[in-house]
């Protein structure tokens, strides 16, 4: 019976998740324990039984059904992206949500995954070939559309998640990695030009090694590496020529967070709440930066503080080490799954989670520039917690199925 | 490469090595930074989040009293309302508001809140001092609508004596911007500070110590309660008492004799130098610096030609002219240049080269004593030509003119006093000639004095050679646990041979006691008084009056001087003024009209009080 189970119910997976979900409501929980407890915790719990229901959901439909409603899915939510644009409410600068009762539903965050599975399903049909230049130009137009739909809200985090699991999906799939290499470097130089001259700097060499490593000549290398610094070059110039004003909308578009208060305030506050709780941390609930609201809006994208503060060194570590074994497993699924379709997804709900998790830790403790994306299962936020439930349950679901063709 | 997707192209052992070592680099680089944050910076960043959730609310010290040498409170202490404003609480559109019930101007206001955000944004700062009631009830009516707007109790100096006592006194100020950058970490702004007197001299023992209450805040400053149960707080600790020398009594005596003039006198306890009173005319009354001062009396202050801030006693260079003569004659007897037996003959005028040097009077034929009862110019030029300028200057020195005198006041001059490198340094070698010398017999010319010098060359020579350091604080007290702190007396022992001391005395004495004495106005009833008038020349217009003088004769209780600016004669103003001083520390009253008959039958028992004191 046990071993029925779990040959076709992966543990692992649904077990970290539930985890990482419980991890969050204390955390949540800690976040918001003064005069609005409740509300928010009470809805975040609800959100958690809806999500566990989903994930229930996503892990026991038949596979060969998920693949093929993928794309009529995601021409359903391209539509519920351009709907919202016109009719959403506007929350924090950015009109990406609908109104569903008392509650919010965030359609960017169930496009994610969706467009993870109609590339998937794409790439997954026998007659795509990558190296084909109308196939691959259909894949990235497949990412495209809803990433600019949802630069449009104008929501950057979320857009940049599409961009950066482009690399992952499409180096998974097979697609030549110089070519890839080729694309990807004037984009990182791009966006590091507009953060500064360091995270340029860095760009660059980043670019410089892709092209390096995936070169199969070193002249086209070097004359794509040369490519890559004219472009870098000349966003700065641009950038370095316009109004003032106009530096700033870029600036407060590609960083809508920053210094709400002045000089790196959030980033200062959460680099005080995870230091000052040491290695055991404060204890539940005596977190003094979290209980005393030092951080804005805490229970969402800076939730990371909370287990920081309140649980130190080892209960951060925690969270590291649960996220670790989640993406490991995730493509370990990815790679024995003999069908195309979900070892290809597999990875793209990895590259997903992966992202979210490096950027949002990542800023949390001052390391990233602060783009506002929430960390996976631990944030408050009703609809990226299912979405993100839906995606450990495709995990199960691969997982289960993964030695059908 | 033109082969379609095929499930074992898709995530090869190669590629999933890739994505592999990629997801453990960035748990890697999380992890560092993570260790970096939580155990090596921990101590660092742990003291911020304390910092952030505690607020500490300063409780103001009392300062100390002070107080007279006969127990009087000279500089009380009393209640004054502060207003504070915590920037991070405070809606600056309430401004104007707040700006018309302070009755204040709003720029300046804005201004001192924004000092205020620069230091901290959840710190009180003070924007108003010392409110009065209207303004405080109006400020409590609206306190509703004026988030962080708060109330501090603080202390102003009350001056329940009679005497104004300025420039000894001192006074205190806000703390300017200057000041503040080179003052230790006690000091904020808007804190008051002694800046001037004794105020400024024993600020660190006067102010006490600043106590503070601990508090917890939240993100938003708001306060939830104390800080860890208030076990770090600590209460005020209030200032030391300045135990004065000074008899405020007499004080404002002589201060009400010298109301219509410019100048100075000081009168001090010759055995141990004690200052009894020290008056600069014009002078201030102190209590507009105590609590809120009117930025109008500041300037009117310091723009007053007459200079009220001024210490005339104790900073000024004046010419001594003849109350210097002493100096002079004790080189000469010292040194055996002259005996009482050598006299010179005085035809009303000297003459050095073609230039005659004048005399007040032809004086005929005197000695050291005559010369010095009468004042004989002619006398000091000849003698001063035997003495030579060298032995002056160092009998002089003995009496510590040219130096300060160490009085517990920052504000001091040491004055001149020239010898012949001086000369030598300002007119050049050999391009002076022995006619300064003359002027300098005299108390003129190249010299500077002042009346707190004056005051202790005179106790010297009453005491016989005590040189002694003025002091104005005798003892400092600690009210808490009420012990003193006694300043030892300081003083030196003149190197004169007694025998030159008592000729000058005699002179002294026969100033004020003798027919042809120029300081008879001195005189006080039942004591005898010695003394010596001046009359400086100066090139500020009339001459300055000079006298000094101590009593009793023959054991002095007190010395003084007196120097009234461009008062003319010395023997006609300055020295009724030191009897009345004198008369009134020595009997503590004036007793003098009590001699004279009554202008009309008095009523009884008038006439019975004047029997009795008069069989005293």
């Amino acid at each position: 019976m046990f071993e029925y189970f779990k040959e076709y119910l992966d543990f692992r997976v649904l077990l970290i998740t539930l985890a990482l979900v419980a991890i969050g409501l204390f955390s949540v929980y800690s976040a918001t324990f003064d005069a609005r407890a409740g509300e928010i915790f009470e809805r975040q719990l609800l959100w958690s039984g809806v999500g566990f229901l989903a994930l229930l959901g996503a892990a026991f439909v038949p596979l060969r059904t998920i693949q093929r409603l993928s794309l009529p899915l995601y021409a359903t939510t391209l539509v519920v992206l351009l709907v919202v644009l016109v009719l959403g409410r506007t929350i924090a600068g950015s009109r990406s949500w609908f109104g569903v009762g008392g509650m919010g539903i965030q359609p960017s965050e169930f496009a994610k995954v969706v467009t993870v599975l109609a590339v998937a399903s794409f790439l997954g049909r026998t007659t795509t070939t990558l190296s084909s230049r109308k196939d691959l130009a259909l894949t990235v137009g497949l990412i495209l559309l809803p990433t600019i739909l949802i630069l449009a809200q104008p929501d950057l985090g979320t857009a940049l998640v599409f961009l950066a699991i482009t690399l992952p999906l499409l180096y998974w799939a097979g697609v030549d990695i110089f070519f890839l290499a080729v694309v990807v470097s004037p984009i990182i130089v791009a966006v590091g030009a507009l953060f500064g001259t360091t995270l340029f700097v860095v760009g660059v060499a980043v670019s410089l090694v892709l092209l390096l490593v995936t070169r199969k000549n070193l002249f086209a290398a070097a004359v794509a590496f040369g490519g890559t610094i004219i472009v870098g070059l000349s966003v700065q110039f641009v950038f370095d020529r316009m109004p003032a004003y106009q530096q700033k909308r870029i600036l407060a578009f590609i960083n809508p967070e920053a210094d709400p208060l002045g000089a790196g305030y959030n980033v200062l506050q959460s680099k005080v709440a995870i230091g000052s709780g040491g290695f055991f941390g404060k204890g539940f609930l005596k977190g003094t930066q979290t209980q005393l609201n030092f951080i804005p809006e805490q229970w969402t994208d800076f939730i990371f503080c909370v287990p920081g503060e309140e649980f130190g060194f080892l209960g951060a570590s925690l969270v590291l080490v649960l996220f670790g074994l989640l993406l490991w497993r995730g493509i370990h699924i990815a790679a024995v799954s003999k069908n195309s379709f979900s070892s290809i997804a597999a990875i793209g709900i990895v590259s997903i989670l992966s992202f979210h998790v490096f950027v949002n830790i990542g800023m949390s403790m001052g390391l990233l520039p602060v783009v506002g994306i929430p960390l996976p299962y631990l944030s408050y936020g009703g609809s990226a917690l299912v979405a993100n439930m839906i995606m450990a349950g495709l995990l199960m679901n691969f997982y289960a199925n993964r030695k059908e063709h | 490469m033109s082969s379609s997707l095929h499930p074992d192209d898709i995530g090869n052992a190669r590629r999933r090595r890739v994505l592999k070592v990629t997801l453990l680099v960035m748990l890697a680089i999380l992890s560092v930074r993570l260790y970096q944050l939580q155990l090596l910076y921990h101590t660092e960043l742990g003291k911020k989040s304390e910092e952030n959730i505690v607020r500490s609310i300063v409780k103001e010290p009392i300062r100390g009293y002070i107080v007279d040498r006969n127990g009087a409170l000279v500089a009380d202490v009393g209640p004054s309302f502060s207003v504070t404003v915590t920037p991070a609480e405070f809606d600056m559109r309430n401004l104007p508001l707040l700006a018309s019930l302070l009755g204040v101007d709003q720029g300046a206001l804005a201004d001192r809140i924004a000092k205020g955000r620069a230091y901290s944004r959840f710190a009180a700062t003070r924007v108003e001092r010392d409110i009065d009631f209207q303004t405080l009830s109006a400020l409590e009516e609206n306190l509703y609508r004026l988030p962080g707007i708060n109330f501090a109790f603080e202390s102003k100096r009350i001056y329940p004596s009679k005497a104004r006592a300025s420039h000894l006194l001192g006074y205190c100020r806000e703390i300017t911007d200057a000041q503040l950058a080179i003052a230790d970490d006690y000091y904020h702004q808007g804190d008051m500070i002694g800046s001037a007197g004794l105020e400024a001299k024993y600020e660190q023992k006067l102010r006490g110590d600043k106590g503070y209450e601990l508090l917890s805040v939240n993100a938003r400053g708001q306060i939830i309660g104390p800080f860890e149960e208030g076990k770090n707080d600590r209460d005020p600790k209030e200032g030391l008492d300045l135990l004065l020398s000074v008899d405020i009594g007499l004080q404002a005596f002589a201060e009400s004799l010298m109301t219509n003039y410019r100048g100075a006198l000081v009168a001090l306890d010759p055995s141990d130098g004690g200052i009894l009173a020290l008056v600069s005319k014009p002078d201030y009354d102190p209590s507009i610096f105590s609590g809120l001062m009117e930025p109008q009396d500041w300037v009117t202050l310091n723009a007053d030609t007459t200079h009220p801030l001024f210490n005339r006693a104790t900073m000024t260079r004046y010419p001594p002219g003849s109350t210097f003569k002493m100096v002079l004659a004790a080189a000469a007897l010292q040194n055996g240049v002259i005996d009482t037996n050598f006299r010179f003959t005085c035809r009303g005028a000297y003459t050095l080269g073609n230039r005659p040097y004048k005399d007040m009077h032809v004086h005929g034929s005197v000695n050291i004593i005559e010369a010095i009862q009468r004042s004989c110019n002619v006398f000091f030029y000849q003698l001063m030509l035997k003495v030579d300028l060298e032995p002056w200057y160092e009998v002089g020195k003995k009496f510590h003119f040219g130096d300060r005198t160490g009085i517990d006041l920052s504000e001091e001059n040491e004055g001149l006093l020239p010898n012949t490198a001086y000369f030598d340094r300002v007119f050049g070698k050999g391009r002076w000639t022995r006619g300064y010398l003359l002027s300098l017999a005299i108390g003129q010319g190249e010299i500077g004095v002042s009346p707190l010098q004056m005051a202790r060359y005179a106790a010297a020579l009453g005491t016989k050679g005590m040189v002694v350091q003025p002091y104005l604080v005798r003892a400092t007290r600690n009210r808490r646990d009420n012990t003193l702190t006694v300043t030892e007396p300081v003083h030196e022992t003149l190197d004169l041979r007694p025998e030159v001391l008592d000729i000058i005395r005699e002179g002294m004495r026969r100033v004020v006691n003798e027919q042809g004495g120029t300081g008879r106005a001195s005189k006080v009833p039942n004591v005898v008084v010695a003394g010596k008038t001046g009359t400086a020349e100066n090139p500020h217009g009339e001459d300055h009056a000079w006298y000094i003088g101590f009593a009793p004769f023959d054991d002095p209780k007190i010395a003084i001087a007196v120097m009234l600016e461009n008062e003319g004669q010395g023997g006609a103003k300055a020295a009724p003024i030191a009897g009345l001083v004198m008369e009134r520390y020595l009997h503590g009253e004036i007793i003098r009209y009590k001699y004279r008959p009554a202008p009309k039958p008095a009523p009884k028992d008038t006439a019975s009080t004047i029997t009795q004191v008069t069989a005293e």
